[in-house]
């Protein structure tokens, strides 16, 4: 499968991330393209979520190097982390604080001037439609307006690349419309956004290009049309690629409906 | 168990009866209590010496009360604690919420059940438990202490029924009428406060206690017991004495109100539950017209504090503070009992000025796990530090928000105690040494705060310590408390010379030098931790998101 042809955004090579006995990732070695909205898939414990915390800086890897615009992710925070916006799945945000403040906050961390950081957040707020629940402490937030809070706060930076860990599980189909709308633009201006999902039509129908995980290794890399090759559908060859069968529905459930009441 | 199943898809025409309904809720208490065992061994044996420990307290209290028989003014003492008892049944539900799965009726909403028999089965299945069991020892225990006589036991009898109905109904009434509070995140917060609440509690009724022990006898008790006698379940109790004492009349009066007082404590569980149950859950809709508005005091505190990561890390510290009630439990009870425990002392006479000390301790161990504190949230501090530059600004900045609380704190506090007892001339010296105390903890809990993190469970008002980090934590603050103790050695020992020499007229040096010291203690430890954290940062990240 061929490479893209625009300059890596990230650079991987040999990361690997032992739990114990399991190798959450074992050896993983990937080039992404830069401008491109990537995604990764997989099925739940494939490694998408501990590959995507070491490319971040959010956990230590065994082994392996992580490179993000030719600096490396441990050895040069500095020029990494402000390059960087991330949306980590299953950690906490400051939840005690309003939306509003949760942004002012970030930004200053960022060393952002505070007017600055005012003007960004209200724009963000607008934008995806937070505006009106600004001062409500995002512990009383929903699911969707988490992400979207976490979502900008992760751009308010203006990053170059944005990393976001299963940025639509559990969003209503507004807020996943509004933070798609959010993502296309932002993308079309150049960035990159890597995302990880396992809902594939979601995949399919967003991103350029796509890699593909299971157990802990990359199974197949490249543009969604390349990937996808002669199967009907991403779903398809995605099932095709971690080697799972459909179950035969035999007779186990044959009380189950309505000619058996 | 046939008897849910059929209450579950019972059809209208065979509903189960009341009797039935009953034995299913005391079949699935029995379950529950049971399943407290079904756990991990470590966690059984918990369980276990629990209900051990608790067994033997009741025991202790019931012993207690029976060697009170025929001590005079006995019957205010029962007829005291018959009320406290009632009042921390009625407490209880709003703190442990979530211990009795069977307290919050709303799940049982789909069932088709009437109210009556569901109150009636509701009830008698809240007998069933280690409470129920420690109320009734104490309540058998006043009747033995109080009654003389056959019409004394026979009121007794009657008074312990009455009694025990009377709190649990109380406890369930409580917990019915505020559910909708105590599942919410507020009521969850309420819970998470009770700690300090019980934390203050113990020293007011500490002092309570020392103070019978003072004036010399029950007899202390008697203005409270008059009032209280005519409050259920007091007045039970107290008909027992009535009783004893040949006065039927008012026996039986005060029985009566008992019994006025239990049917209207059911009346309003009813009322509650047929309310609760039949009313559509209309918490959403409140929080969705509430109108938005903006919180106070933004523009004030912000505007005098540093621009940048300095200012905005101090007001989010603020902010928790007050918001989270983790944070808020740990401060309100340092702020608190750095000043009761050394006046309290102080005002029963053997109080000295070094109790003064609890004040800076307890507020500088505010500086111990500070990234703990944050919870995993700490990866959005993580992804802004780059460098051990960084990582001291944020420390700094910490250590400053504590420092604007607990400077003026300590310097109020310390001069209010030696107000309190008098020793104006030992104030220079142990100011002094309060800063340098001061200084060294945050200096210390800065390195901690870096080398040893761990989780705070946010759940619960009890547990501060996540499972498997009992050990770290405990290597964390005594460990620090020891090296803080250390650090401050050199001024100890020049404030003892200076007593032992009797140099009395430099002993005012030791508050600019205390001062000085703790200034820089605390600079050298913030200025050692900041490396350390920024080198750490994954490892912290993982420390703190356990539990």
């Amino acid at each position: 499968m061929e490479h893209g042809r625009a300059p890596a955004a990230v650079r991987i090579e040999g990361l690997w991330k032992q739990f114990g006995q399991q190798a959450a990732v074992a050896g993983v070695d990937l080039e992404l393209p830069a401008g491109q909205f990537i995604g990764l898939v997989g099925p739940n414990g494939a490694g998408k979520t501990t590959t995507l915390s070491m490319v971040t800086g959010l956990l230590r890897p065994d082994s392996g190097r992580v490179e993000i615009g030719g600096h490396d992710v441990w050895s040069d925070p500095v020029a990494v982390k402000s390059r960087i916006g991330v949306l980590p799945e299953g950690l906490r945000l400051f939840e005690r604080l309003s939306g509003r403040e949760l942004l002012s906050y970030t930004g200053r961390l960022r060393g952002l001037p505070g007017d600055e950081v005012d003007r960004r957040a209200t724009q963000l707020l607008d934008v995806l439609d937070l505006a009106g629940a600004q001062h409500k402490l995002v512990v009383d937030y929903s699911t969707g307006m988490r992400k979207k809070i976490g979502l900008a706060a992760a751009l308010l930076h203006n990053p170059e690349i944005l990393f976001l860990d299963e940025p639509f599980e559990g969003v209503d189909p507004v807020s996943a419309q509004t933070i798609r709308g959010v993502l296309e633009r932002y993308t079309a201006s150049g960035a990159t956004v890597v995302f990880s999902s396992h809902v594939m039509e979601l995949v399919e129908s967003l991103c350029s290009w796509v890699a593909v995980m299971a157990a802990g290794r990359i199974r197949a890399y490249g543009p969604v049309a390349d990937v996808r090759g002669t199967a009907a559908s991403l779903q398809a060859a995605f099932l095709e690629l971690v080697g799972a069968q459909r179950t035969a529905s035999g007779d186990s459930l044959d009380w189950l409906g309505g000619d058996a009441r | 168990m046939n008897d849910t199943h059929q209450a579950a898809t019972g059809q209208v025409a065979v509903r189960p009866g009341a009797a039935s309904l009953t034995s299913v809720f005391v079949r699935l208490k029995l379950a529950l209590l049971r399943n407290g065992l079904r756990q991990s061994s470590g966690r059984r044996a918990v369980y276990v010496t629990s209900i051990v420990l608790v067994m033997l307290v009741t025991a202790l209290q019931m012993l207690g009360l029976i060697a009170l028989r025929g001590t005079a003014h006995s019957a205010a003492l029962t007829t005291l604690l018959v009320v406290v008892l009632a009042l921390g049944w009625a407490v209880m539900p709003l703190f442990f919420a979530s211990g009795d799965e069977t307290l919050d009726p709303t799940r049982l909403v789909m069932l088709p059940l009437r109210p009556i028999p569901l109150v009636m089965a509701l009830l008698t299945a809240s007998l069933v438990g280690i409470g129920p069991v420690f109320t009734l020892a104490i309540i058998v225990g006043s009747v033995i202490a109080t009654a003389h006589g056959a019409a004394a036991t026979v009121v007794g009898g009657l008074a312990t029924v009455l009694t025990v109905l009377v709190c649990l109904a109380l406890a369930r009434a409580v917990a019915t009428a505020n559910i909708r509070l105590l599942t919410s995140r507020r009521g969850r917060d309420l819970a998470v406060l009770s700690g300090l609440i019980i934390g203050v509690g113990m020293q007011f009724v500490n002092l309570g206690v020392r103070q019978l022990g003072a004036a010399g006898g029950l007899q202390a008790l008697q203005p409270v017991a008059d009032v209280l006698r005519w409050v259920p379940p007091g007045s039970a109790m107290d008909a027992v004495r009535a009783a004893s004492d040949g006065k039927y009349g008012i026996a039986v009066a005060e029985l009566g109100i008992t019994t006025t007082g239990l049917v209207l404590l059911l009346w309003w569980w009813l009322r509650s539950l047929t309310r609760l149950m039949t009313s559509p859950d209309s918490s959403t809709l409140q929080a969705a017209a509430q109108p938005d508005t903006a919180r106070g005091g933004r523009a004030g505190i912000a505007g005098l504090l540093p621009a940048g990561r300095t200012g905005a890390v101090m007001l989010r510290s603020l902010r928790y503070i007050w918001r989270d009630p983790k944070t808020k439990t740990a401060w309100m009870s340092s702020l608190t009992l750095g000043l009761l425990v050394p006046i309290l002392n102080a005002a029963q006479g053997h109080g000295s000025l070094y109790f003064a000390f609890f004040a800076p301790g307890l507020l500088g161990m505010q500086m111990y796990n500070q990234f703990g504190q944050d919870t995993s949230a700490f990866w959005m501090v993580l992804q802004t530090i780059a460098s051990p530059a960084d990582a001291y600004a944020e420390l700094r900045a910490r250590a400053l928000t504590m420092s604007l609380i607990a400077v003026p704190y300590v310097a109020l506090g310390v001069t209010a105690v030696a107000a309190v007892t008098g020793d104006w001339r030992g104030l220079p010296e142990v100011l002094g040494l309060s800063f340098a105390l001061l200084g060294t903890l945050l200096g210390t809990g800065a390195l901690t705060s870096a080398l040893f993190p761990y989780s705070i469970p946010q759940g619960s008002g009890f547990k501060n310590v996540a499972p498997g980090q009992v050990g770290i934590a405990w290597l964390s603050l005594f460990g620090g408390l020891v090296t803080g103790a250390l650090f401050c050695s050199p001024l100890i020992a020049l404030t003892i010379w200076l007593h032992i020499s009797g140099s009395f007229g430099l002993v005012w040096t030791l508050l600019p030098l205390g001062a000085a010291y703790g200034f820089c203690a605390a600079w050298g430890g913030l200025r050692l931790a900041g490396p350390r954290v920024a080198a750490r940062l994954p490892e912290i990240l993982l420390a703190v998101s356990k539990g």
